[in-house]
């Protein structure tokens, strides 16, 4: 991988003593993931490997217009898998200096698009299987893993959460987000939080823009550009899961999971909170399960992720304004690296120094993360 | 009892469970309730965008069963429902039934007589 130059970026990090990526990203292929299907599945395998285009004819994978072009800094993430391997991720950490890394995937955020049950549970596992084995270290927790698992099979989900659960490198369970079939909130996936809470793991939500084609609340059909696409596929995602577990009761249901929302940015946090507050209060009959306004489970166990912060133009202390109605111990920074869309650990810092407290500070760039994921 | 008392009613205005009545007390629209024969009274104000709460439809609540499954339906002639919005009340107590931070005034009743007067 390319070295980048340095000169011209200020570095002000110093002040901060650890610094946590809390959406660290791997760029896996189906190649490299066969390799790691077990023998046991070898018909699905060579099922898989049949597939001359599988991230349409296993996964559903459709953009409206080829994504990211021409930010090719850490190579073309959908083609050349450039963070395909551990050294590649020690680069990144290390000229970003970042000192803990919590990965996740790239194809497999559409993993809820892959149509065969089977397949996709095949998949999960082989992913867990190579992320595990190529980028985690037996006694060293500075890169750790979620355990990826297959939304459209809730039952095997859990068997995957329990055999991986205990396993050195894993931090957490990973959800790929966008385009869940029903979505969160309901009793399907009670399966996947009870694993998830009895193995003492924080619950990950991953949006990704490669799920769009037929799901809401992002439809692929009629957005002409790749910008249309991912601009909204975030936010839209999170808002929609957001509000289906929270009107559903999932975290009253499950009072000592930990949920964590990435990737969609801080704006639409307080909108949404105001918003299904609002509803809560003014449609009651129809949310029994909930003891207390959405927004105080919201503060009380979500956590989200920073990136992308999004352009303020010439106004960065309103970031910094919309982070205090947010709430700084709900927010943890990531960086997103490597797609081209990734906030460096300044890109937050530079815009909330001076504005908030050290301790909201420190928290958000790492020590928020350190608690939500165990690291030492 | 401390207050003032204001005649509001007669009794037989509020004899049965069900019945309400809403009063001017110097300016301020108090309502009484009569809940399973008990009377209650409470300001005809919605704390959340000042409607007229206390003309709205007297109802229940659905809860949560024990069971985790079923929705209940519970304190049947006990919750004023606003109008304008929604938000619930409990009657006897002045308390939203959602929010516990939101609470209006609940005031005391009594009977002299044929007359029904709110303390306040």
């Amino acid at each position: 991988m390319a070295q980048h130059a340095k000169a011209g970026r200020t570095r002000t990090l110093d002040a901060v003593d650890v610094v946590v990526d809390s959406d660290a990203h791997v760029t896996e292929s189906v190649d490299q993931l066969l390799e790691y299907v077990d023998e046991r599945d070898e018909g699905l395998r060579r099922i898989i490997e049949d597939a001359a285009q599988p991230a349409h004819d296993i996964y559903s994978v459709a953009h409206p217009t080829p994504p990211f072009i021409h930010t090719d800094a850490f190579g073309d993430v959908y083609s050349d898998a450039p963070t395909g391997s551990l050294e590649a991720k020690r680069a990144e950490m290390e000229e970003f200096e970042l000192d803990y890394s919590i990965l996740s995937p790239t194809l497999n955020l559409s993993l809820a698009t892959v149509n065969n049950d089977r397949a996709a549970v095949v998949l999960a596992k082989a992913y867990n299987e190579w992320v595990l084995d190529q980028f985690t270290e037996e006694g060293d927790d500075s890169i750790l893993t979620p355990v990826v698992i297959p939304p459209q099979a809730p039952d095997k989900a859990a068997e995957i959460i329990d055999d991986n659960g205990n396993e050195d490198g894993v931090c957490a369970v990973s959800v790929p987000s966008t385009g869940l079939v029903p979505p969160p909130g309901h009793r399907w996936y009670d399966p996947i939080y009870e694993a998830a809470e009895d193995n003492g793991l924080p619950l990950l939500f991953h949006s990704g823009s490669g799920a769009t084609a037929d799901i809401f609340p992002v439809m692929r059909k009629w957005t002409e550009v790749y910008a249309e696409d991912h601009a909204m596929v975030h936010p839209f995602t999170a808002m929609w899961n957001l509000t289906s577990m929270l009107f559903q009761a999932v975290p009253a249901r499950y009072p000592d999971l930990q949920f964590v929302f990435q990737e969609a940015g801080v704006g639409w946090i307080p909108y949404t909170k105001w918003r299904l507050d609002d509803h809560y209060l003014e449609l009651s009959d129809e949310v029994p399960g909930l003891d207390k306004l959405p927004s105080k489970y919201v503060d009380d166990q979500f956590t989200f992720t920073t990136q992308p912060l999004g352009y303020t133009g010439d106004h960065p202390e309103q970031l910094a304004k919309m982070i205090e109605l947010v709430g700084p111990e709900n927010l943890m920074y990531a960086s997103d690296l490597p797609h081209p869309d990734f906030d460096p650990p300044e890109e937050l810092f530079d815009r909330i120094r001076g504005h908030l407290d050290d301790e909201a500070v420190r928290g958000m760039m790492g020590e928020t993360a350190v608690d939500v994921f165990g690291l030492s | 009892m401390s207050g003032v008392r204001y005649r509001v009613a007669t009794a037989s205005e509020v004899a049965e469970p069900g019945d309400r009545v809403i009063a001017d007390i110097e300016g301020q629209e108090v309502a009484v309730f009569n809940v399973d024969g008990d009377l209650h009274a409470l300001p005809n104000f919605c704390p959340h965008q000042a409607a007229p709460l206390c003309e709205g439809e007297v109802t229940g609540r659905m809860v949560m069963g024990d069971d985790g499954w079923s929705w209940e339906y519970v304190q049947r002639g006990e919750v004023v429902t606003c109008p304008w919005h929604g938000w619930k009340f409990d009657v006897t107590t002045g308390r939203n039934i959602k929010d516990e931070d939101v609470a209006i005034p609940s005031y005391d009743v009594e009977r002299d007589g044929d007359d029904v007067l709110v303390v306040r």
